[in-house]
């Protein structure tokens, strides 16, 4: 089926130059501080120094007594006419779920937590207003970590809570305690990810209009999911969905931070009904580090159980999500997520895992690209390689040996999730001859003989895609759904406009789009245009951008609207040449009678007889216009995989690692556009990379962020990163339109064990275990004395 | 009372005047009261890059200048890279061609960046491209399609 | 992160600069390259009343040679020192310390002297300076004085510099034939401030012992800092690589590291053995083949 039809396409398959591209590169492009609304006003927000304290009074005068200041608003405006921020994720049954509004009222919980918003004629003046709002706080007990969250005598977060944490889930499979007891190895690890965020370079904004007259709420809103976030302004403000409109400009990238809904939706809607003029509000540099979502951070506890020959046979553990102060709105589906992943491409038959979400004095958890599976990939990847060498075997021994086989699809992993297709082995292989071409094993023994210490690293990966079946996904928590809904429409002209709810955020789903209407209706691809980002014109979207949705269920509802307008298209046609359907085809635009190409009328023919000069042209039988939409909710989720290779040199005097080169044989079903294939997988590695070298967001006893700007957040530059090597592979999706996976995340999920596998082995002489991520260079220095001390002792 | 004053400059060809206050960043005189928005702001703290203009030909932060020093000046901004009519510069054109960019954000300050480059030295090596890339902070390309970009673009510069 | 509110006075020149500087005091901050400046303004951690603008002051943007010293006065953008032919020739330390700071975009507006003046203890010149035992040329309404560059820096981001002086040139001694110069440097990420800037300079007699050494370092201290109990293990030495260990050995006793997010005190102990060792091996490798 695939195979044949991407066979026969044009334009599926080659590396089509982005349609988007034009205009962003002269300059043209339209992000959300580059629009201005007529009267439009700003505002900046006024954030807590406290990490934890009651708020005693504010006082706003001096604020509002400043020329220019039009409203100051605190939690208390917002408590009296917005309910608190929704989450959309509740995978855990009886977990207790803190909520907060878009103004902390009467209590701060971390760092940074909004307390009072003003709006002024420019941003300038609204900074000047903010230093002068009074606020008295009275400062209460910080946790400031995971590590006092969780002590004895941790003073609680909620008093009316036991502990700090926040709910508990266990997943049970076969019988994990027979499995342990049986093995001929355990290996015990406790890894650990620092907090990170996505940091696009565009911080998020808003600009809202809420037009009291009219009862309507108008919307700009920098995000990746328009849908939710109307649907989320609706409960917040008891407003009815249609009386709202959200609009998407241009995105300066996303990478999951900007899926989550945000308090400055919430503050910008406010102070716009209240003053009566359109609002807007952008998060600067410095708000961003607090005020977007952190991911990442997690404790995993995990063993594995092995036997000699290298099989697994049990997996247990525990994730401690590290979340906020409060829930954002995901909850702790991050964390439940690499507890969802943690076995990852092998067959581990008994698993005990849980996840244990805990609450701290720091912003919330959310979203960012890889979304918890990076952590799970840490524990698969690292455990099976101490593993290896605890058992003398090579890692890629232990890998094959426990991968299920091609014809073993779907292959049901135990917990949740059942993968589609998979040719595990084949990834590997291919990945491995790529590393003898290129000679590292010779750049390897040739510095080491130079007596620098250079390593390979490898690692597995599964990344689950397409999210997902809607019915499933509301079984496991999920208060939104999964399908996906995608309107073509071919106009009198002939020309195509793709309508989707799928935001553009940097990945190119507009040229991908484009290609597969262009291919699905035999059109070229300069007659397509795809329109998104606007709540009242496009489809509804399930979930949104994110979960490595677009290409495959925003693609496969194009693929199914695409072949049923063709149909019409070659009726109509059919019509005007006085031929039947059946002998008819269409290339580059034109229908003809197949075999006879001089016997023919063209798009603009059919969309006239659609729409214009109907009379004889039109068959009687058929409606007027051109259009087709299509819901497409997906029978299970697609999972992309492939294998990644790391050639990397530490100083072992500094701790520094520097990045050598890099390959990845990637496999995402089929591969639409594989030049954007690899500009996901590029990206998504660099992600990956700094938050297993340099970035982190540090925290000190007192709960301050002591890294809220790009000195201190350290995002990887050119001379950082290696680079990249992309081999494909193409598994089709057996279920999905098309065969298409998800590609937006294998990067960012593979990219960390990576690092560490590389590092480990550069150090095997002295036996350096990487569980620490990011690993700084004081960090690795650590742990290499740590290991030379062992050695010593051993 | 704020400092206001006169400014005048000539970006892209075109002559500019205002009235701003001392305050006032220059890449928000670009942006708002001139209306060139493919200036972008990622961080005013002049880490990113994203800002990059030329500054009588030299490239410098748009958020590390206010206005008013700007007086008198000859600026160009990605807005003026492309020969107009819809025809993108080489560059650009190379940018297209190897994926140079993907949100489009970080691309303007990463065009003005690579322009000062090519006009220093139209053969940079793979390293030097690197170098001169790290002053300029992309989120989303990894930046290996950037070097493949610039170094095709030198090609064809060098015809 | 828009600057606070703030007047704007140009300065046409060296004299305007301190008649301006005398008006305002201490309200007011001289702008050179404002690579610091304004995004200490943009957090609003700096709040001045007035900002002098020193840009339009020709007379602060020379390079030159007198006695025996180049002489690069304080408005010269980094940039333009660092390509500068002769400054490669004379003080090649210095156009290779240029290339650690910032990124180029930085340097094109970046000053010599702004770097010096804001006396950050991470900064690249400020060591460079130490190590090659540069004087600073400072005026003010009361008159001209020359300060070492030992004497200048007191303190983070503290010079010896009264609220109405300016720095207006620095002059260095050009390296006598034969010495050998190095400049490594820790950093987390490509132009990034230094956790570690280790910089040495050496002189061979002809019976291949140290005649003159100078070791400097930025970044670990408080201040940017010579170290003379390193150098005093290795003058009248013969430069062994034991010698070396040695000196490096001393340097990282003798320091008294700061602490932050990038590095604790001890692993800036440690990182200051590691940096100064290798940049003397570096420097007398250089001294040795008497290229500088």
């Amino acid at each position: 089926m695939t195979a044949t039809e991407t066979a026969s396409s044009k334009l599926v398959g080659s590396s089509v130059r982005r349609i988007e591209d034009h205009r962003l590169l002269a300059g043209h492009g339209q992000y959300l501080d580059d629009i201005s609304v007529p009267r439009m006003l700003e505002a900046a927000v006024l954030r807590s120094p406290f990490a934890h304290a009651d708020i005693t009074s504010i006082d706003a005068s001096d604020a509002l007594a400043l020329p220019g200041v039009f409203d100051v608003i605190t939690g208390r405006d917002i408590m009296a006419v917005a309910n608190p921020q929704p989450i959309i994720w509740h995978p855990i049954p009886d977990q207790r779920k803190p909520q907060f509004h878009a103004l902390a009222v009467d209590r701060v919980r971390w760092a940074g937590q909004a307390v009072a918003a003003v709006v002024a004629v420019n941003r300038y003046v609204a900074e000047d207003a903010l230093a002068l709002i009074d606020v008295e706080y009275e400062p209460l007990p910080v946790v400031a970590s995971l590590d006092s969250a969780l002590a004895e005598d941790a003073s609680r977060i909620y008093e009316d809570w036991p502990d700090n944490i926040s709910g508990s889930l266990t997943y049970d499979f076969g019988d994990t305690a027979t499995a342990f007891a049986e093995a001929d190895l355990v290996v015990s690890e406790t890894f650990e990810h620092g907090r990170a965020l996505g940091c696009p370079l565009e911080t998020r904004g808003c600009i809202a209009t809420w037009d009291t007259f009219a009862g309507t709420l108008d919307v700009w809103i920098s995000t990746q999911s328009p849908n939710l976030a109307r649907d989320l302004l609706s409960e917040v403000f008891d407003l009815p969905v249609h009386l709202i409109r959200v609009r998407t400009p241009d995105l300066g990238g996303g990478f999951g931070n900007k899926f989550d809904f945000y308090s400055e939706e919430v503050m910008a809607s406010l102070l716009s009904r209240r003053t009566g003029r359109p609002v807007k509000l952008v998060e600067d540099r410095r708000d961003s580090f607090v005020a977007t979502v952190h991911s990442r951070e997690m404790r995993l506890e995990y063993e594995m159980a092995f036997k000699k020959d290298g099989t697994i046979t049990g997996l247990r553990g525990t994730t401690y999500g590290v979340m906020g102060g409060a829930l954002g709105t995901v909850g702790s589906g991050p964390s439940w997520a690499s507890v969802l992943t943690c076995m990852g491409p092998y067959k581990i038959p008994n698993l005990n895992v849980t996840v244990k979400p805990v609450m701290t004095n720091r912003s919330p958890f959310g979203s960012f690209r890889a979304w918890g599976v990076q952590n799970g990939n840490i524990v698969h990847e690292r455990l099976v390689e101490l593993g290896a060498r605890r058992l003398g075997l090579d890692p890629h021994e232990i890998r094959r040996k426990n991968f299920p086989a091609p014809e073993e699809f779907p292959h049901f992993t135990g917990v949740a999730f059942a993968y589609d297709s998979g040719r595990y082995a084949d990834a590997l292989d291919k990945t491995l001859a790529k590393v003898e071409e290129l000679g590292w094993h010779q750049v390897k023994a040739d510095a080491r003989a130079a007596g620098r210490s250079v390593g390979i690293g490898c690692t597995f990966h599964v990344e689950p895609s397409a999210y997902g079946p809607s019915r499933i996904l509301n079984l496991v928590g999920l208060q939104h759904s999964g399908f996906d809904e995608e309107v073509v429409r071919i106009d009198p002209m002939g020309k195509v406009t793709v309508f989707s709810g799928q935001i553009n955020m940097g990945q190119g789903t507009h040229t991908i789009y484009a290609q597969l209407a262009a291919d699905g209706l035999g059109v070229p691809i300069e007659d397509v245009k795809v329109v998104t980002g606007d709540t009242d014109s496009c489809p509804y979207t399930g979930y949104g951008t994110g979960g490595s949705r677009a290409a495959p269920l925003g693609g496969g509802a194009i693929i199914r609207a695409t072949a049923r307008l063709k149909q019409k298209v070659l009726r109509i046609a059919a019509q005007l040449m006085e031929a039947s359907p059946e002998d008819l085809e269409i290339r580059s635009g034109i229908i003809s009678v197949k075999g006879s190409p001089d016997q023919n009328v063209s798009m603009h023919d059919v969309g006239d007889a659609a729409y214009r000069r109907l009379n004889g042209r039109l068959p009687e039988d058929e409606v007027p216009t051109l259009e087709e939409t299509d819901v497409y909710d997906p029978e299970n989720m697609a999972t992309s995989f492939g294998c990644s290779a790391l050639l990397a040199e530490v100083d072992s005097e500094t701790g520094v690692v520097t990045l050598l080169d890099f390959v990845v044989t990637d496999d995402c079903g089929t591969v639409i556009n594989p030049m954007l294939v690899d500009g996901q997988l590029a990206g998504g590695f660099a992600q990956a990379f700094g938050g297993a070298l340099y970035e982190e967001l540090v925290y000190n006893e007192d709960g301050q962020l002591q890294t809220a700007s790009f000195m201190d957040y350290l995002i990887p530059t050119a001379s950082e990163i290696p680079p990249i090597r992309v081999v494909h592979q193409e598994t089709p999706s057996p279920h999905i339109p098309g065969g298409i996976k998800g590609v937006g995340e294998s990067g960012t999920i593979a990219g960390v064990s990576l690092v560490g596998s590389a590092i480990d082995d550069a150090l095997s002489d002295i036996g350096v275990k990487v569980t620490r991520f990011p690993m700084t260079p004081e960090r690795l220095l650590e742990e290499i004395r740590r290991a030379e001390n062992e050695e010593v002792s051993a | 009372m704020s400092d206001r004053h006169t400014v005048s400059m000539t970006i892209n060809g075109h002559r500019y005047e205002g009235v701003c206050e001392a305050r006032l960043t220059l890449a928000d005189f670009i942006r708002h009261h001139c209306g060139l928005t493919g200036t972008h702001l990622g961080c005013e703290h002049g880490v990113c890059g994203a800002c990059t203009i030329l500054l009588d030909g030299t490239s410098v932060r748009s958020c590390l200048m206010v206005a008013v020093q700007a007086d008198g000046a000859t600026i160009t901004t990605v807005e003026g890279l492309a020969e107009g009519n819809g025809k993108l510069s080489p560059l650009q054109e190379a940018f297209r061609d190897n994926h140079g960019l993907q949100c489009g954000f970080c691309t303007s300050g990463i065009l003005i960046t690579t322009t000062e480059l090519l006009e220093e030295n139209p053969d940079p090596s793979e390293a030097e491209i690197r170098e001169r890339l790290s002053g300029n902070l992309c989120r989303c390309t990894g930046y290996q399609f950037i070097v493949d970009s610039v170094l095709d673009a030198a090609a064809r510069l060098r015809g | 992160m828009k600057p606070p509110a703030v007047k704007y006075q140009r300065a046409g020149g060296r004299e305007e600069a301190i008649a301006l500087l005398g008006e305002h005091g201490d309200d007011a901050k001289l702008l050179a390259g404002g690579q610091s400046l304004l995004p200490l303004m943009s957090f609003r951690l700096a709040q001045p009343g007035v900002l002098i603008d020193l840009n339009p002051a020709a007379d602060l943007d020379h390079m030159g040679e007198d006695n025996g010293h180049v002489v690069i006065g304080a408005m010269t953008r980094q940039r333009t020192v660092e390509t500068s032919r002769s400054i490669a020739d004379n003080l090649p330390l210095l156009s290779e310390a240029l290339r650690y700071v910032g990124h180029v975009t930085l340097r094109n507006r970046g000053t010599i002297g702004g770097s010096i003046a804001h006396a950050d203890p991470a900064a690249e010149i400020p060591v460079v300076l130490l190590a090659l035992d540069g004087e600073l040329v400072v005026e003010g309404s009361s008159g001209t004085r020359v300060v070492s560059s030992q004497d200048f820096f007191i303190g983070p981001f503290t010079t010896v510099l009264e609220p109405t002086e300016i720095l207006t040139k620095v002059r260095i001694p050009r390296s006598a034939a034969g010495t050998g110069a190095a400049i490594l440097e820790l950093a987390r990420r490509n132009g990034d401030f230094a956790i570690v800037t280790a910089v040495a300079v050496i002189h061979l007699d002809q019976s291949g012992k140290c005649d003159m050494v100078r070791i400097a370092l930025g970044g670990v201290e408080s201040v940017p800092a010579r170290l003379q109990d390193a150098e005093s293990v290795l003058l009248h030495a013969e430069l062994s690589d034991d010698a070396i260990q040695g000196a490096a050995e001393a340097a990282s006793a003798a320091v008294d590291p700061v602490s932050d997010i990038h590095g604790s005190g001890s692993y800036r102990r440690d990182m200051t053995r590691v940096f100064v060792r290798r940049a003397l091996t570096q420097a007398v490798d250089r001294a040795k083949g008497g290229a500088t």
